[in-house]
Parts: C-alpha cells; sequence; structure tokens
C-alpha cells in the first residue's frame, strides 16, 4: 500500500487541539450549591457507574480522534497495488459490429464487452489513461485519452452495437494516432474476433480480450422477387453459418399478411432455397422471417424484405391524333393506366406521364414526357434524312432495342440542350434523345424527332421494347434512382425534403444528401412529390452472418508482447472512499454517544 | 418588606395551636395558671383545696352541693419564630447581583417570619423571634412592635449578608446546637422553625429537642426551586456554601433524577420526624408569591385561621 497525497498527514496535527479541547473540557466549571449533602449522596448511588462514566468520556475522545485519523487517512490517498486489465496508456477497441449483437452469451457479446470494458476501467490506475474506441462501418473514439473515470463510463454507457461490419483497418488508424505502439501504451482488443482483420500490425503491447463461445446461427440470405406469367414469386434462400445440422420454421409475408410457411432443413455450413409462387402481383413488399430455430445466436439477419417494383399503377397521358401502334404499345404495358386525348383535359397536371404525339400542351412542373415527332418544348433546326450508320449508346431505354433493320425516312434536327443526350443516333442526327434536367431536379425527357409513320419502326420488334424501357424509364419513382434494396448505414439517394415513413412507423425527412437514418432493417416508404416509392433496408451481411467467435485471434506484432506483460499488468486501485465513509460512521457515533450521554444543554450560564 | 393591604389582610387571621386549645384550662393547675376570663367552659366538683371563690353559690343553694364553675384559660400565647439564617438560607444557584441574592430563598423566609409575627402581634399574642446566629427579638406584643419586627428582620439581613463574605463566619453554630440551646429556656408557646434543614451535622437531634419541650412545634420547610428540580448539567464541581466542601459531579438528566429522588426521600424523612414528635411540616417553594403561601397553602394546612 502507498500514499499519494503523504503531505495530508499533517493534518494529523489536528489531534493536538482536539486533545487540549478534551483536558479544556475536563476543567470543572464550578457551581455554588447550597449543600453538597445531598449531592454526596446521590454520587454514592451512581458509584457503580462512574467507570462507565470515565469511559463514555474517554470514548468520546477516541472516537473524535478515530474520525480524525479515518479522514487524515483518506486525504492521504492510500492505494494498493491490483492486479488490472491494463495500466498505463490504454487503448480500447470496443467491436460494436453487427456479430456482436449475438446471443451466445448472455445478455449479448457487446453487452458482455461492455462489461469487460467497464472493468478495465474501474481498474484504471491513478496515473493510468484510457481512450475508447468504438469500432463499426466508422470508427471513432468515444473519449479522448483520460483518466477521468466517471467520462470514460459516460462513454462507454453511449456505446451501440451497429448492423454493419467493423472497419478495422481505419479503428487501427485511430488507434495509432491515440499512441498504440508506444512503450506505455496498451491496446486492449475487445471482439468476438469474427471478421476481425488480422491485427497483427498493431504495434507496441497489445491484449486481445475474447467474448462470445459458438458461432450458430441461420440467417435469411438471399430473398428476391421474380415476375411470372401468375403473379409474382418469391426466392428465399436460408443459410446456416453454424456447425450444427438444423430444422427452421421460415414465413413469408405479403405487406404484413401472412401468406406461407415452410420447414427447412438447413445442414451446417450449406444453404436450403425455398420458391414461393402465386403471389399476389399487387402487393408493395414482401418479409421472409425465420421463426423457428434450434441454434440461431444473431437475430439481425433472420428477417429479409423485398419491395415489389413493378406494382404501382401509373397514369399516362396520351396526346395524339391516331396511333394504333403507339396506343397498341401503351396498352400491353403492366400497371399503365393510359388516358388518350386529342387535347389537354382538365386535371392534366395529374399524370405520371405524358405521351405527346406530334401534339404539344402547357406542361407541368417536374412533368416526364415522351416526345415524338413534331415536338415544341425543343426547338429546331430543319431536317435530316441520312438515317443510316446508327450508333447506339448505353442507355436503359436502348436495352435489348435492335434498331439495325429500322428504317426512318427524315427526322428533325433539335436544337437540344446539354442534359438532353443522343441514345440513338445517326449519321444525319440522333433519331432517339433521353436525358434528366438538372432543374428543378425531376424531369426526363424521351424525345423521337422524327413521325413514326414516316418510319418502319412500330413494325419492328424494337418499338415496343422502346417504349416499355421509355415508359421504365420515365416513372416518377424510377425518376428517383432509388435502389430497392440498402444495406444497413448506407445513404439513400431520395431528392431533399422527401417524407419516409420508417418501419418503426416513424416519419422523417429526407436531407440535402438524401436519406440516412437506415438503422432499421425493414421497409421504408417514401413521398417525393408525386413519386411514390419503396426501399428496404436488408441486414444481408454474409461475413456479419458467419458469428463464429475467433478465439485465438492474433493480436499486436508478437506474442511475447501481449500476453504475459498483460497478465503482470497492475493497477493502483484507490480507496479514500470507504476511509471517508468509516469516518462518518466514526463522527455520527460519536455525536450518538455524545447525545445519549449528555441531554440537550439547559440554562447554560 | 411588605404592602400595606397585605398586611391589612393579615389582620384576620389567627395562627392555630391545637395542642394548646385542648385541656388548658383554667384551675387545672392551680398555681401556675393565673389567667381568668369571663367565658364560660364547664363545671365540675369541688375538691379539697379549690379556691372558695371559684364555687358557684347559686348551684350550691340550689342543690346543696358545690360545684366549681370552670372558665376557658385566656392565657396569650407565646409565638416563638426560629428563623434559619445558615448562608445556605442565601444561596443563589448563580453569582448574581445582591438584589437577586435577596429575591431568593431568603427573601422568601424573612418574609414569611415578618408576616407569622405580625400575625402573632396582631392577635395580641407575644412574639419571640430568634435566628440561628442568636439573634434576638422580643417577647413583645402589640400590633405597635410589627415596626420594630420588620427593622429587626431587615438589620438581620444585612448583618447576614455581610457575614458571608467572610469565608467562617462567627458566631454561627449548627442547627442542632441552636435547637436544642433554643428547647432549654423556652417558654411553652407556638413555635414555627422557617430553616431549609440543609446543615452538615443533620437536624434529628434538633428536632428532639423542640419535640420534647413544651413547645408546640411546626417547620416550615424552605427549599429554592434550584434546590427542588437544578437545572445546571455538564461536568460541575459543587461547592457547598456552607463547609466549601468540594464535590466533582457529571450531571446528566439520570444524575438529576437520582437527585430528586434523594431530595424527595429527604424531605420525606423530615417529615416524618416532625410528626412523630407532634410538630406539623409544610415544604414550602419558595419561587412562589408569599400570598399564595400564606392565604392560600398555610390556611389550607390550617395553620391560619
Amino acid at each position: 500500500m502507498n500514499l499519494l497525497n503523504p503531505l495530508a498527514f499533517l493534518f494529523a496535527l489536528l489531534a493536538v487541539p482536539i486533545v487540549l479541547l478534551y483536558l479544556l473540557r475536563l476543567q470543572r466549571r464550578e457551581q455554588s450549591v447550597s449543600s453538597t449533602l445531598l449531592w454526596r449522596q446521590v454520587t454514592m448511588d451512581r458509584e457503580a457507574n462512574t467507570l462507565w462514566q470515565r469511559l463514555r468520556r474517554n470514548l468520546l475522545l477516541f472516537l473524535q480522534l478515530a474520525t480524525l485519523a479515518l479522514f487524515v487517512f483518506a486525504l492521504a490517498r492510500p492505494y494498493v497495488n491490483l492486479p488490472g486489465a491494463a495500466s498505463g496508456r490504454v487503448i480500447v477497441l470496443l467491436d460494436a459490429s453487427a456479430s456482436m449483437q449475438a446471443t451466445d452469451v448472455k445478455p449479448s457479446r457487446f453487452e458482455v464487452a461492455r462489461a469487460q470494458v467497464r472493468d478495465a476501467i474501474n481498474s484504471l490506475g491513478v496515473n493510468d489513461q484510457m481512450t475508447l474506441i468504438v469500432v463499426d462501418g466508422a470508427p471513432r473514439a468515444l473519449s479522448a485519452l483520460t483518466s477521468d473515470k466517471p467520462q470514460l463510463l459516460d462513454a462507454l454507457a453511449s456505446a451501440r452495437p451497429s448492423l454493419e461490419a467493423a472497419d478495422w483497418s481505419a479503428a487501427m488508424a485511430l488507434a495509432v494516432a491515440a499512441g498504440a505502439g508506444n512503450d506505455d501504451a496498451t491496446t486492449l482488443v475487445v471482439s468476438d474476433g469474427a471478421n476481425a482483420d488480422d491485427l497483427r500490425l498493431l504495434g507496441g503491447k497489445a491484449r486481445f480480450i475474447p467474448i462470445g463461445s459458438s458461432g450458430d446461427n441461420i440467417a435469411i440470405s438471399t430473398l428476391t422477387l421474380r415476375r411470372t406469367l401468375r403473379g409474382v414469386s418469391a426466392f428465399v434462400r436460408v443459410t446456416n453459418h453454424g456447425t450444427r445440422d438444423d430444422r427452421v420454421l421460415v414465413s413469408l409475408r405479403a405487406d404484413g399478411a401472412l401468406i406461407d410457411a415452410r420447414r427447412l432443413d438447413v445442414p451446417a455450413g450449406k444453404s436450403a432455397e425455398w420458391t414461393a409462387s402465386n403471389i399476389n402481383p399487387n402487393v408493395t413488399h414482401v418479409h421472409a422471417e425465420i421463426d423457428e430455430a434450434s441454434h440461431n445466436a444473431l437475430a439481425l439477419d433472420d428477417a429479409a424484405y423485398a419491395i415489389n417494383a413493378t406494382t404501382a399503377t401509373r397514369h399516362a397521358l396520351l396526346l395524339t391524333r391516331g396511333n394504333r401502334f403507339l396506343e397498341q404499345a401503351l396498352a400491353t404495358l403492366p400497371g399503365l393506366r393510359v388516358t388518350r386525348a386529342v387535347t389537354a383535359p382538365l386535371g392534366a397536371q395529374n399524370y405520371d406521364l405524358y405521351v405527346l404525339d406530334g401534339m404539344s400542351m402547357p406542361l407541368p412542373a417536374q412533368a416526364n414526357v415522351l416526345l415524338i415527332g413534331a415536338q415544341s418544348v425543343f426547338s429546331t433546326s430543319g431536317a435530316f434524312s441520312n438515317t443510316g450508320y446508327v450508333r447506339t449508346e448505353f442507355h436503359p431505354i436502348a436495352r435489348d432495342v435492335d434498331w439495325r433493320n429500322v428504317n426512318v425516312l427524315d427526322a428533325r434536327r433539335v436544337n437540344a440542350p446539354g442534359w438532353l443526350r443522343p441514345v440513338i443516333e445517326s449519321q444525319g442526327g440522333p433519331l432517339v434523345l433521353a436525358g434528366q434536367s438538372q432543374d428543378p431536379a425531376l424531369q426526363r425527357v424521351v424525345l423521337l424527332p422524327f413521325d413514326l409513320r414516316r418510319s418502319d419502326l412500330p413494325l419492328h420488334i424494337a418499338f415496343p421494347i422502346l417504349i416499355a424501357n421509355s415508359v421504365e424509364w420515365l416513372s416518377p419513382a424510377q425518376g428517383l434512382n432509388v435502389p430497392l434494396s440498402v444495406k444497413p448505414g448506407e445513404v439513400v439517394p431520395v431528392p431533399e425534403n422527401t417524407r419516409l415513413r420508417l418501419p418503426s412507423g416513424e416519419e422523417a425527412i429526407a436531407g440535402r444528401r438524401g436519406f440516412a437514418q437506415t438503422n432499421e432493417i425493414g421497409v421504408y416508404a417514401f413521398e417525393a412529390g408525386r413519386a411514390q416509392g419503396a426501399f428496404a433496408v436488408n441486414f444481408s451481411n454474409a461475413s456479419e452472418s458467419r458469428i463464429a467467435p475467433n478465439l485465438n485471434l492474433q493480436v499486436g506484432s508478437s506474442d511475447a508482447a501481449s500476453a504475459p506483460t498483460a497478465a503482470a499488468a497492475t493497477s493502483q486501485r484507490e480507496f479514500w472512499h470507504w476511509l471517508a465513509v468509516l469516518a462518518l460512521i466514526a463522527l455520527v457515533m460519536e455525536w450518538w454517544v455524545y447525545q445519549r450521554g449528555v441531554p440537550a444543554v439547559r440554562g447554560k450560564p | 418588606m411588605l404592602s400595606e393591604a397585605f398586611l391589612q389582610s393579615l389582620r384576620t387571621l389567627r395562627l392555630n395551636a391545637p395542642r394548646r386549645r385542648v385541656g388548658t384550662l383554667t384551675g387545672e393547675r392551680r398555681s401556675v395558671k393565673r389567667g381568668r376570663s369571663a367565658e364560660f367552659a364547664d363545671y365540675r366538683n369541688y375538691t379539697p383545696g379549690d379556691d372558695p371563690r371559684r364555687v358557684d353559690w347559686n348551684i350550691y343553694a340550689r342543690l346543696e352541693r358545690p360545684y366549681i364553675k370552670l372558665f376557658e384559660d385566656e392565657e396569650d400565647l407565646v409565638t416563638h419564630i426560629l428563623l434559619d439564617d445558615s448562608p445556605s438560607m442565601f444561596w443563589q444557584p448563580e453569582e448574581g447581583s445582591e438584589a437577586d441574592r435577596l429575591a431568593g430563598k431568603w427573601l422568601c423566609a424573612a418574609q414569611l417570619a415578618v408576616v407569622l409575627g405580625y400575625i402573632a402581634l396582631a392577635s395580641g399574642d407575644r412574639v419571640v423571634l430568634e435566628t440561628g446566629s442568636f439573634q434576638r427579638f422580643g417577647p413583645k406584643r402589640g400590633v405597635a412592635s410589627a415596626a420594630a419586627l420588620i427593622a429587626f428582620v431587615e438589620r438581620v439581613s444585612a448583618a447576614d449578608k455581610r457575614n458571608l463574605r467572610s469565608p467562617n463566619p462567627a458566631g454561627r453554630s449548627s442547627l442542632n446546637a441552636w435547637l436544642r440551646r433554643y428547647a432549654l429556656d423556652a417558654r411553652p408557646g407556638l413555635c414555627i422553625l422557617i430553616s431549609d434543614m440543609l446543615d452538615e451535622g443533620g437536624y434529628a437531634e434538633g428536632l428532639n429537642a423542640l419535640g420534647n419541650s413544651r413547645l408546640d412545634f411546626n417547620l416550615l420547610h424552605t427549599l429554592s426551586p434550584d434546590e427542588l428540580d437544578p437545572q445546571f448539567t455538564g461536568d460541575l464541581r459543587l461547592k457547598d456554601v456552607e463547609t466549601a466542601a468540594l464535590q466533582d459531579m457529571s450531571l446528566d438528566d439520570a444524575v438529576i433524577g437520582q437527585y430528586r429522588q434523594r431530595l424527595a426521600a429527604w424531605s420525606g424523612e423530615i417529615a416524618a420526624n416532625v410528626r412523630r414528635r407532634g410538630g406539623r411540616y409544610h415544604l414550602a417553594d419558595t419561587s412562589l408569591p408569599l400570598e399564595e403561601i400564606v392565604l392560600k397553602d398555610l390556611r389550607r394546612a390550617e395553620w391560619l385561621i
């Protein structure tokens, strides 16, 4: 045992005035009485008690001195050296990757790791410092290098496990920045070791605290939807990442309603597949979930969501003087309701798509337009007829379009703005242009600058494909470029001010750089202007689903540096708190003895 | 010392001397009692030696047998007031001013002495007042002597206060010695002892002497509230004002409680001693107003009628 503040023993000199006061107190006050006759008799009665009287007085002095001694001792800040996790400068790397949410150790790997770190904090010596780095997809230091234990404990309490894989190289960079590798620094890696990169590069003293016991985990690794002739079919793949065969119950829900459930035998290390067909094509999303499994430690990957992308009914306004090919091509497209008109009808603002076949109308803002033939949106400068030698750009609307045998008699030369790019270009000029206006963000245009009747395009197989591709590309939801499925933490590029409904039912508004709060697994519905849609956040992370702990993870540059020094590490444990509590108890006892012994002072002279 | 109105209210009172009233009739002991009065009491048979002048001749004429007519004796009472002026009677719990000192036990005792003396004088008795320091007043009779009585008590107060300053006041004997000496040559009568009875030598012998004398003795036991219920606590060195003896005490509630028990036992013992010798005992708390002690407590105890 040692002392941090031996000078505090100077306070022990206070014992001198206490003893002096005590001696002064024994100088009895003289009080005249009419006669000591009766008092002598009382004294005789009390003779038996005088020993206690004297002892009580001494007890008071003893308690006062004991209180002082305890206080002084506490002020001297004594400490003992106890074996601790680490000392000196300690850098803690706390794994917060998704696999740390596994429950093979109770209550969870992350909570066990948190408890380990808490122990390490509590065993910190007086001169030791610690920094706490949480290692998830974006590792960060929760607390700077400090010896302030409450601050460290607060930082530790604020740590949350993430849904992402850990970025160990970034974490190592942070650790090095905090001083890992220095002689007095110890790096403490608290992790399950699953998917951890080789941490040998970590310099200096390093120690690995393994968390976790078993790697048993069943995951839904794939869920996809496919449109078939009779609706939609869902493909589910369940993977057993553990070492034991399992029989799991998988349920499938469409828009929340159970549509099918099946028991699947999943051998260890293998997958089992299941295709559920004949799902109503109008469902917005499908949800597969593992309901029962014997050896399943991680719950995050037990559910998967798939968005049925082709469900939304779009409304198109076709302004034409009559074009059977075009009308037929549009009518066969699923999910598209076409209104044919000669002039723009009332309420023309509310269409998802405008098809102007050689006609013009005032277009609402952010309209998606398919312009065919003569148009008034863009100026033209003459016509051209050398439409051979076609070059096709790589563009969604040109996918599977075979233009080789298409003949166009003549086409107008369009003074297209920069954003309207040629997709199919002939020798004389572009025959198909497409582009997305930069302002106000959402206006997609597909332009065919020739009259269909002056071309044999409608007779070719390329025509319905081109129309279908164009309509798909022009539909507002597509215009947002929102992926159907993202990983947790990924930023979804929805436009600013898009309203979103999270899986939890909360509402959110997207910011300038899209929506980043994708920390919840499930379906996110959104609404941006006239566009409505949904995307799913799926765990679908095969590496994090492999939660088998790697308890023999090699950390640090050499074996010699890690194990023995870690075992020998000691920390200075102060215990002045207990001394202060004891001093307080002694003080209370002193007061109590005094109160019991001498009644409340009355009539003091 | 006392208000005129209070003195006026005392004029209707008389000291009650129960033992003397029964059987002290004129003629019972011929040669000793000389008193005559007109108050007829009884008849009795004539016996040889009786004064022939006392024979009721009218009865003799009617019954032809001599009877002696008895009259109630109206001999005046000698009232002895013994006022203890030992230092303990002057004691105050705190070293205060002279005025405080006078306002305590002594003032009450001195006033009681004056009041009882005044009542005796006003009812025509002869009064003797003697203090423990052997200063004597009287015997005097008649209300006219009241002023002299008051002056005497005031003189004694002043003299005793002066004496208090000397550590061992001369001319003071113990309570026992004083009472024994007084009982020796006291004329029969009513005796009232005003004292706190606090004396190193005890009180039993003195009470014996008084009880065996022809005095009809009463004890007015005066104790101050600080003696009845001490208010000082802590570690004290108690100093006896009479003997200057020191006594170390640590006073707490338990000790004070024991003191009160001792005090009750002690005063009960004194009361029993007095009653066994045919006397009467009254304990007066000197913090009570004089009027209350005299007009209420002493009348209720039938010391005054």
